[in-house]
């Protein structure tokens, strides 16, 4: 067998990679280039002609302010948001992982969140926020509460607590099969060495977890990029337009606006931004694998 | 091991049989759903409270006229769906959309449905180009709802809303209220479509040229400040915040809470318009709700009169994509509901609709609907305005909602207003 | 006390916070699901008035869910809903873990980086980014929509590079590359060794990407709609449409559907959750 010909390596990636790779070109890759053509056009999404105007979307995209503020509170939201899950994430696993009694049970507990979707899962939550945490506040301060989604800091606030609750019960599964996956003779060796429990997972099941936290942060982050369902249900851009994240500006200028071109160039640029975040994060991730 | 493979064999077991019924079950894209003389065309309701009626009626039609036709309603924003339909090249042949789509959307797509009888039986029909383009479904406007049990409780007297014809007599009468133990007679509504598409929208179409008014604010030439109609409908907002029962939560209060404190007559006045009558119904409705026109201290031709006009249009789509037969077929359905009793009870009666077309006698059977009819009747509505660029609802939305919070003062909304106009291309028309 | 009665009680004490700690988690991660479950018997007036209520002031009722059932046309959603979510999810789990097989093993070919690297940066596409031209391409020049067959590849396609992504970690850091060399010496080809070795040891992998790509397909509203247009086709997210509005939203039945339509995927994932850890303790991994 020969093993560095072309042909071998092509027939060798066909026969594993083959159907998914093309599933994968044919409805991300090819929309996406498509997609990429229209941004060069004013096309307002639904006419026949898509006349060519250049790169005018882009220095539209550039000159728009509300485009950037509503990347900035995506940062700023995303940073939030992604420490809390993962935090919070790995915490339970640890917990429902350590034998205690119905662990079964509390793991089916966390992952609730993720049966209900998005749309319904803001719904939900606004009740809450809205109704409920009002009530309660009324009762206990005997005065007028008001709504935390009334202001723009108690808005993001609400957005951040509510995707902690629906991704951390995920991540868990994912921490979950990463503690699973170190086995418990080498924690019982390194104690046997003397290590106290803190010590073992500092020293052993930590780094042995690395990928799992590598995958969890990665997708906590393009996650919380690319929000959207919740943040219609349950704050709609609300107060003031002051919680509208970035993918839902760009579906608003490219649908509500009747701007596709330039919708779909911000959309781009986040697309960008996103990807170079997400790279760079899987870069340093990979660097300490081969260092540890 | 063994367990993978047992697992293994018994998914794959189910997806084949899942996959055989699948393929069973027609997974072609066969167009020809219809039966009778196999004419079958599809119909997109943006009106989602009327879906299930008009399922109803689209059964009657095909039991009458054997043509079927497929209700649909999409949860997604009206232009983003209309658009990956005409992306996938499958447009509806009958589409419901708001006025000004019909100068966009119908302009280039929608069929010309001049000769047919409804045409001559209304005043709301949209014609572009001497095309007639948009077929009216019904007639809405805005006002002062008001609970006229919930006053009477109060005040023990019979609620008379002509005896309220400028805001000083509002403020007397909200005062009267509030003695008579009615903490805050009045309620608004905080969603952008409300503040900036129906109130704010007032200070546009109250004037005899709205259109002078719209290029005049486009140049940057309008002072709101020094506007009459503006500083007056301002001033009755500025009273409807100042006995709104929901204050402290002036915007998050959700829409719901609003719609069940008037249909519950918590409170006694809301703004708003007669769509909300299917929302106001499904609480303990007290009954005796109405709408009258915002009372201002600026008196002219308008005092007296509600907003409105035509809503929600159909145009039928006459691309290559459908074909003529689809086409005269959609037709002959938009004048059957125009014109046949079964279509005038659907939109009067099932669906409580103020119907745009003179020869419907059917009594409407939503409250406020009764009461705009009679404006309707009486010439009193002053004609929307429905030029506005796509986002000024929700960037002028904004605006509102930050006075509505005592966010911002008037001097600054007018510059946020006038700011707005004056960056933005203007609407060609 | 002795040395290990007091390392007894020390580990009862640390075991009675967790418990505690484990709880309190719970409560909060299952309340919104109560709340789910106490106004689904309520009517709207009663939930918009006081969604807290046990009972609402119209008393008890069961009205949303026969309702529901069929405004949704239930049993033929449901059924239009499994066999989708069930197909798609099988296929991405066989293709994904495949092809992160070929990309783990053979890091070094150009190709397999490149392919990778596009995978991974193509997770953080906004879908509403994708879904016009999507539709251009598949409804407007090859005309495939409004099937199920084309809806399953759809998910598949879409969810390949997330699971590629997710098996590619765990045979990276949990599968050691000797146990193959040895099935390989012993005279396999790659094909049998994947099938043989790797991927029964990517059992709680499997289940992990089960679970989440299953849930994925069963509540994905955007894609569907726009794929399924007849309504024969619908699925359950498509359905449950019917009770948002602009105007209105009927609660009452929202609850109800999101109710039935949340079981099954329950069901799935408590049967799942125990192929986890039976994945592990009986897996090679630990010898």
């Amino acid at each position: 067998m020969k093993r560095n010909t072309f042909s071998y390596k092509v027939k060798q990636y066909l026969m594993f990679g083959g159907v998914g790779t093309f599933l994968f070109c044919a409805v991300v890759i090819v929309p996406f280039i498509y997609g990429i053509y229209l941004t060069f056009t004013s096309w307002d999404g639904v006419s026949r002609d898509k006349p060519l105007v250049g790169f005018a979307n882009y220095a539209a995209a550039f000159k728009d302010a509300d485009f950037w503020m509503a990347m900035g509170r995506t940062v700023i939201y995303s940073v939030f948001a992604v420490v809390f899950i993962n935090i919070l994430a790995f915490a339970m696993a640890y917990l429902v992982t350590s034998g205690v009694k119905g662990q079964n049970f509390f793991r089916a507990g966390f992952f609730v969140p993720n049966l209900i979707g998005g749309i319904v899962l803001g719904y939900i939550w606004k009740f809450v926020f809205n109704r409920a945490f009002v009530a309660i506040g009324n009762a206990i301060t005997g005065g007028t509460t008001t709504s935390l989604l009334a202001t723009p800091r108690g808005a993001m606030f609400c957005l951040i607590f509510a995707s902690v609750w629906q991704y951390a019960g995920y991540m868990m599964l994912i921490y979950v099969a990463g503690f699973m996956s170190v086995s418990d003779s080498l924690k019982e060796a390194a104690m046997i060495d003397g290590c106290t429990p803190a010590q073992a997972m500092r020293n052993v099941t930590i780094p042995l977890m690395r990928s799992s936290f590598v995958q969890c942060i990665f997708l906590s982050i393009t996650r919380c990029f690319v929000i959207y369902d919740v943040n219609l249900s349950l704050t709609k851009g609300e107060p003031f337009g002051e919680s509208v994240m970035a993918a839902m500006h760009v579906y608003n200028t490219a649908f509500t606006y009747k701007r596709y071109g330039q919708g779909q160039a911000e959309a781009l640029i986040l697309f960008i931004v996103c990807a170079i975040i997400g790279v760079t994060q899987e870069w340093i991730g990979k660097k300490g694998e081969v260092e540890a | 091991m063994k367990k993978t493979r047992k697992v293994l064999a018994v998914l794959l077991t189910i997806i084949l049989t899942l996959g055989l019924a699948a393929c069973g079950g027609g997974g072609g894209s066969d167009s020809s759903g219809g039966t009778g003389d196999g004419t079958s065309i599809t119909l997109f309701n943006s009106k989602n409270e009327i879906q299930e009626q008009f399922e109803e009626l689209a059964k009657q039609y095909e039991e009458q006229t054997g043509v079927h036709v497929e209700v649909y309603y999409s949860q997604d924003t009206v232009s983003a769906h209309l658009a990956t339909k005409y992306a996938s090249k499958s447009p509806y042949t009958i589409n419901m959309v708001d006025p000004k789509d019909i100068y966009t959307l119908g302009k280039q797509y929608g069929a010309d449905m001049s000769g047919y009888d409804w045409v001559a039986d209304t005043d709301y029909a949209i014609t572009v180009d001497g095309k007639v383009l948009g077929f009216p479904t019904c007639i809405e406007a805005r006002g002062i709802l008001y609970n006229a049990d919930a006053i009477k409780r109060v005040t023990g007297k019979d609620f008379d809303p002509s005896s309220i014809n400028t805001l000083d007599d509002f403020k007397a009468f909200l005062d009267e209220l509030v003695a008579g133990g009615m903490e805050s007679p009045t309620a608004i509504l905080k969603p952008d479509w409300s503040l900036a598409a129906h109130y704010l929208q007032q200070v546009y179409e109250e004037r005899e040229d709205p259109e002078a008014f719209i290029q005049g604010l486009y140049a940057g030439e309008v002072d709101l400040m020094q506007d009459a109609k503006f500083n007056a409908l301002m001033d009755t907002f500025d009273t409807l915040k100042a006995y709104n029962m929901f204050k402290a939560g002036a915007i998050s209060a959700e829409d719901e809470l609003v719609h069940q404190a008037m249909s519950e007559g918590q409170d006694a006045f809301q703004f708003g318009g007669c769509w909300e009558w299917n929302d106001i119904l499904t609480y303990d409705y007290t009954g005796n709700i109405g709408i009258m026109p915002g009372p201002q201290n600026v008196q002219d031709a308008y005092t007296g009169m509600l907003v409105g006009g035509g809503s929600k249009y159909f145009y039928v789509d006459g691309s290559e994509y459908t074909s003529e037969a689809d086409q005269k077929a959609a037709m002959d359905f938009l004048n059957w509901l125009a014109t046949s009793d079964e279509g005038k009870t659907f939109v009067s009666e099932t669906c409580g609709m103020v119907s745009p077309f003179r020869s419907n006698t059917v009594p409407c059977s939503n409250d406020i609907g009764v009461v705009v009819k009679q404006y309707v009747d009486a010439g009193k509505l002053v004609p929307n305005y429905d030029y506005d660029p796509d986002d000024h609802y929700s960037k002028l939305g904004i605006e509102m909602q930050k006075y509505l919070a005592d966010q911002c003062t008037r001097e600054e909304l007018a510059a946020a207003i006038q700011n707005y106009w004056a960056t933005t291309t203007p609407v060609e028309h | 006390m002795t040395q290990n009665e007091k390392a007894a009680a020390a580990k009862k004490r640390n075991h009675a916070i967790m418990i505690t700690i484990l709880i309190i988690l719970f409560i909060l991660f299952i309340m919104p699901f109560i709340l789910v479950i106490i106004n689904v018997f309520k009517d709207k007036a009663d939930i918009v008035s006081n969604p807290l209520a046990l009972i609402g002031a119209h008393g008890f009722t069961l009205k949303n869910f026969p309702e529901a059932m069929r405004k949704m046309d239930f049993f033929n959603v449901f059924k239009n809903s499994l066999i989708i979510t069930v197909s798609a999810t099988f296929l991405t789990i066989l293709i994904s873990s495949m092809t992160s097989f070929v990309i783990v093993r053979n890091g070094k070919w150009k190709m397999c980086t490149a392919v990778f690297a596009l995978m991974v940066a193509s997770m953080v596409i906004p879908f509403q980014v994708l879904m016009v031209p999507l539709v251009s391409v598949y409804g407007g020049i090859f005309n495939i929509l409004n099937s199920r067959i084309t809806l399953i590849f759809m998910h598949v396609g879409f969810s390949v590079s997330m699971a590629t992504f997710m098996f590619h970690g765990a045979i990276h850091s949990t599968i050691p590359l000797e146990l193959e060399e040895a099935a390989l010496i012993d005279g396999c080809t790659r094909w049998q060794t994947f099938w043989k070795i790797v991927f029964p040891l990517l059992k709680p992998t499997i289940a992990t990407v089960t679970i989440i790509d299953a849930m994925a397909f069963w509540n994905d509203y955007l894609l569907p709609s726009l794929v399924l247009t007849r309504k024969e086709i619908y699925t359950i997210p498509i359905a449950t449409q019917q009770f948002y509005g602009t105007y209105s939203t009927d609660i009452g039945l929202v609850m109800a559907a999101l109710l039935l339509a949340m079981l099954p995927i329950l069901i799935l994932y408590l049967f799942l959750q125990k192929y986890i850890v039976a994945g592990v303790t009986s897996g090679a991994v630990k010898g």
